[in-house]
């Protein structure tokens, strides 16, 4: 098997399972591109002209790109995935793809503020003690997620379900380069140019589950693409691992579902971190983050009663005690403090 | 009708010569000559709306000699133009002889536009007394009607402001039944019923006419809620108190169903009952409007829905301008609901009468201006579908869909609201709960607040920064204003908003200097950004 010719497989940016399929048919990587670049085999337009690029042409394209290309066994591909059957031939990468197995956390991309609360700070706390936290850069759990390494100064892994040169959806460019620049990867089994359409997405999460050790689903409803990671998950053999929900609420229904099917319910960060540790091997112990900044008072209690989710003002005075008049004083000194912050009407731990 | 009754109205062409109403010769038995213009005169007052201001108008009318005419002047405008035939026909019609002579009506001043029906019955009753049909003594009155062809009077706009013309001048007001009643409540008004011209005559001339029926006391209007009928909302119900106090514009954000335009409707009611002055002011502003009102105690509240035109809210109009919803709230709440649903060129159109409190306008040839000292109160929810930030439903929005949505309230309008709330959708509990606090309870706070704003000159909305400059701040205070000011990137804008909020904290709280309880309070009560 020549990295030419997967390479140029890769670059026709088929569905996985049809590259499988012609791979087969053809006998070899080089087969099923000869075919495709010939029209033995019926492919549309893009993909035979994208066939019949040569080898130096791709190359150059992904050194324009700064994308550097993976092969299975080869220098760089992850161990962990590359034993999987099904695994991609080749995975275009930008920045750091960690060698160990990480924490993949994926959740609905429509998520309440109880699954974006859980998806950051379940991500805070994984990359706090070293392991690497790996998504799927969409909005909702996984954006969560992903600030949540970047929050901890942790390594990230984004999985892409589109070309390395897309940012898909666009308004999470700035959120990949901060995971960049905090010493993160970004992979993608699609060549550059590959648009994000939505049969992308269903392999993307086997890439998702086959580079980390355990999934965490933090919110999902009955049908979705985190329950496709799951079940890639039991596939792979790795742990899952679900962030129980209220019974009667679709959004939690494929969480719940989950732990009926034998998942382990996932409690605080703490409970994860001990359950991850049995999996993935003691992290190192959480950098001390400087000292804190004594809060007194009712400040203590606000911020004591703050849900990782965040909560309305009301409901934490309500929860801390506190008058309105009160619980607003010892916001605002919070947020000059830098311990809350307000998005609208919601107050959230952390910056 | 045929030919006959046409032929006999015909003139002949080569005129007589006229034996009436040239200089020197014999006047109309009864009429003393005005040895100047060589005609008579006389003048009966009347009323016209500058802005929502009553205004004097004498209806001048001499009868002259010359030509048979009947002309008038003074800015009328097409409705004060057909009174000519009006006021004749009513004249015969009430058993009176029409002049025909060289009639000239002059509305004065003239540079005011005069609209609508309401000068018949002073053109009649001056042409009576000029043509000395009645004794000089009628034109001892402020009149205002619509005239029948049969001489019965009709109500017309504008009669509380003949009532306040008619009380400054000390003159009695002869007012047609419907339009007697709103002059009834100026209090110092005397106020006579006329239902025909003469009718009119005769209580001019001092006859007993009925006066109208006192106006019934104002009943409490729908629009306002009692703040206790609203449960949980204590964020919500702090921020409105405050908003009350110290008249900052507030804007509340929620999903749909969390009791924003409640919530709203409650801050008519804590604020202080309006002054006779300012009732007097608001009743002129909704007369103004042609929607007469009993004499308000509590503040309007004018809600006006984010389709209407922006003559219907800023006012103008066809014609001669007429006030908007602005204006009819007055030394009120003026409450946008749906706030991001109004269009930006709406939201600009407010922007500089409510931060000046006037509304200007300006025609060919005119301009009037309506007061609208109004305090704005918004509600909008946090996205498009409503459910940003909510404790357990999912917003479907898609990120960039908010973030265009929120910047509908980034324009300078939204720099003028000095409060900003989240509502949150109430927990079922709290629905349960007790009973809040009534409004009576909170709007003698706000009227302690306010005494001490009042002892300062301005209420803190209007409180510009050299005026914060001047207050005093604890050290702490200031302290943690500047910190914010790092921390949370307050802007120069932000800055003072957070100190005039933190003002009106420290006035409910009765305290001189402003400490930094208050700035933190205020800091958590800023809008965002």
């Amino acid at each position: 098997m020549s990295d030419e010719a997967r390479l140029r497989l890769a670059f026709c940016g088929l569905h996985p399972d049809r590259a499988d399929r012609l791979k087969r048919a053809f006998g070899s990587p080089a087969g099923a591109v000869g075919a495709l670049a010939s029209g033995r085999v019926a492919a549309p337009e893009a993909v035979r002209a994208a066939a019949a690029l040569p080898f130096a042409a791709c190359r150059e394209r992904l050194a324009r790109l700064g994308v550097t290309p993976l092969f299975r066994g080869g220098a760089g591909y992850p161990a962990h995935l590359a034993d999987l059957p099904g695994a991609p031939d080749v995975l275009f990468s930008k920045g750091a793809l960690p060698a160990q197995p990480g924490v993949a956390i994926v959740g609905t991309r429509r998520c309440t503020r109880y699954g974006t609360g859980l998806a950051r700070v379940y991500g805070q706390a994984c990359a706090a003690v070293g392991w690497p936290v790996i998504s799927g850069l969409a909005r909702g759990a996984d954006a969560e997620a992903h600030r949540g390494v970047v929050d901890a100064g942790g390594a990230g892994v984004a999985v892409l379900g589109c070309g390395p040169d897309i940012v898909y959806p666009a308004e999470h460019r700035p959120l990949l380069e901060s995971l960049l620049a905090g010493g993160g990867g970004m992979v993608t089994e699609y060549p550059p140019g590959a648009r994000p359409e939505p049969w992308r997405f269903p392999p993307r999460n086997r890439i998702i589950a086959g580079l980390a050790g355990a999934v965490v689903v933090v919110e999902a409803g009955e049908t979705g693409g985190a329950l496709i990671t799951a079940a890639a998950a039991l596939e792979q053999g790795r742990h899952v691992f679900a962030v129980p929900g209220d019974v009667g609420r679709a959004t939690s229904r494929g969480c719940n579902l989950l732990i009926r099917d034998g998942a382990t319910p996932v409690l605080d960060p703490a409970d994860l971190v001990a359950s991850l540790s049995l999996l993935l091997g003691p992290g190192r112990a959480p950098a001390p983050s400087g000292p804190a900044p004594p809060v007194e008072g009712p400040g203590r209690a606000l911020l004591a009663a703050l849900p990782p989710g965040g909560a309305a003002l009301e409901e934490a005075a309500t929860a801390a005690g506190l008058g309105v008049a009160e619980a607003m004083a010892a916001l605002a000194r919070l947020e000059v403090a830098g311990l809350v912050r307000r998005d609208g009407g919601l107050v959230l731990p952390g910056r | 009708m045929g030919l006959a009754p046409l032929a006999q109205s015909a003139r002949p062409l080569r005129r007589r010569p006229c034996r009436r109403g040239h200089r020197g010769r014999a006047p109309l038995p009864g009429v003393t000559p005005d040895p100047y213009l060589g005609g008579v005169f006389a003048a009966v007052t009347s009323v016209a709306l500058v802005g929502i201001d009553p205004c004097p108008v004498r209806v001048e009318v001499h009868v002259g000699g010359g030509k048979e005419a009947f002309q008038l002047v003074g800015l009328p405008d097409t409705a004060v133009r057909e009174a000519k035939e009006r006021v004749r026909a009513a004249l015969l019609s009430s058993g009176y002889r029409f002049p025909y002579r060289r009639l000239t009506v002059n509305l004065a001043p003239a540079e005011i536009p005069k609209a609508g029906s309401a000068y018949d019955l002073p053109i009649a009753l001056a042409v009576l007394a000029a043509s000395g049909m009645v004794p000089a003594a009628v034109t001892g009155v402020v009149a205002l009607g619509e005239l029948a062809l049969d001489g019965a009077v009709r109500p017309a706009r504008g009669g509380l402001g003949a009532g306040i013309v008619a009380a400054a001048a000390g003159f009695p007001c002869l007012l047609p039944p419907g339009s007697a009643e709103e002059a009834a409540v100026v209090s110092r008004a005397e106020v006579r019923v006329v239902r025909t011209l003469a009718e009119a005559v005769a209580a001019a001339l001092g006859e007993t006419a009925p006066s109208p029926p006192s106006p019934p006391p104002e009943t409490a209007s729908g629009a306002s809620v009692d703040l206790a009928w609203v449960r949980g909302q204590a964020l919500a119900r702090r921020a409105l108190e405050v908003a009350a106090a110290g008249g900052h514009h507030l804007l509340m954000m929620g999903p749909p169903g969390a009791g924003k335009t409640m919530l709203a409707r409650c801050l008519p009611g804590m604020l202080p009952a309006l002054t006779s002055a300012e009732s007097l002011e608001v009743a002129c502003a909704w007369a103004a409007a042609g929607r007469p009102r009993p004499i308000p105690s509590e503040p309007p509240f004018r809600s006006p829905h984010h389709t209407a035109t922006p003559a219907a809210i800023v006012g103008g109009g066809s014609g001669v301008p007429v006030p908007g919803e602005l204006t009819l709230a007055h030394r009120g709440v003026l409450f946008l609901d749906e706030l991001g649903e109004f269009p930006p060129y709406l939201l600009d159109a407010l922007r500089q009468p409510i931060e000046e409190g006037w509304v200007h306008i300006a025609r060919k040839g005119i301009a009037v201006r309506f007061p609208c000292d109004v305090q704005v109160a918004a509600a909008a929810n946090p996205c498009p579908c409503g459910y940003a930030g909510d404790r357990l439903v999912a917003c479907t929005c898609p990120p960039a869909g908010v973030a265009r949505y929120r910047r509908r309230f980034s324009g300078p309008l939204l720099d003028r609201f000095d409060l900003q709330v989240a509502v949150p959708r109430l927990d079922p509990a709290d629905l349960c709960g007790p009973e809040g606090e009534p409004s009576a309870a909170v709007r003698s706070r706000v009227a302690v607040a306010r005494r001490l704003q009042a002892e300062r000159g301005a209420l803190n909305r209007s409180l510009s920064r050299r005026d914060l400059d001047a207050l005093q701040w604890r050290p702490e205070a200031t302290r943690l204003l500047r910190a914010a000011a790092d921390r949370l990137a307050l802007t120069a804008r932000g800055w003072d908003r957070v100190r005039r909020v933190a003002r009106t904290l420290a006035d409910l709280a009765g305290v001189g200097a402003v400490a930094e309880e208050q700035v933190a309070e205020a800091l958590s009560l800023r809008a965002a950004g």
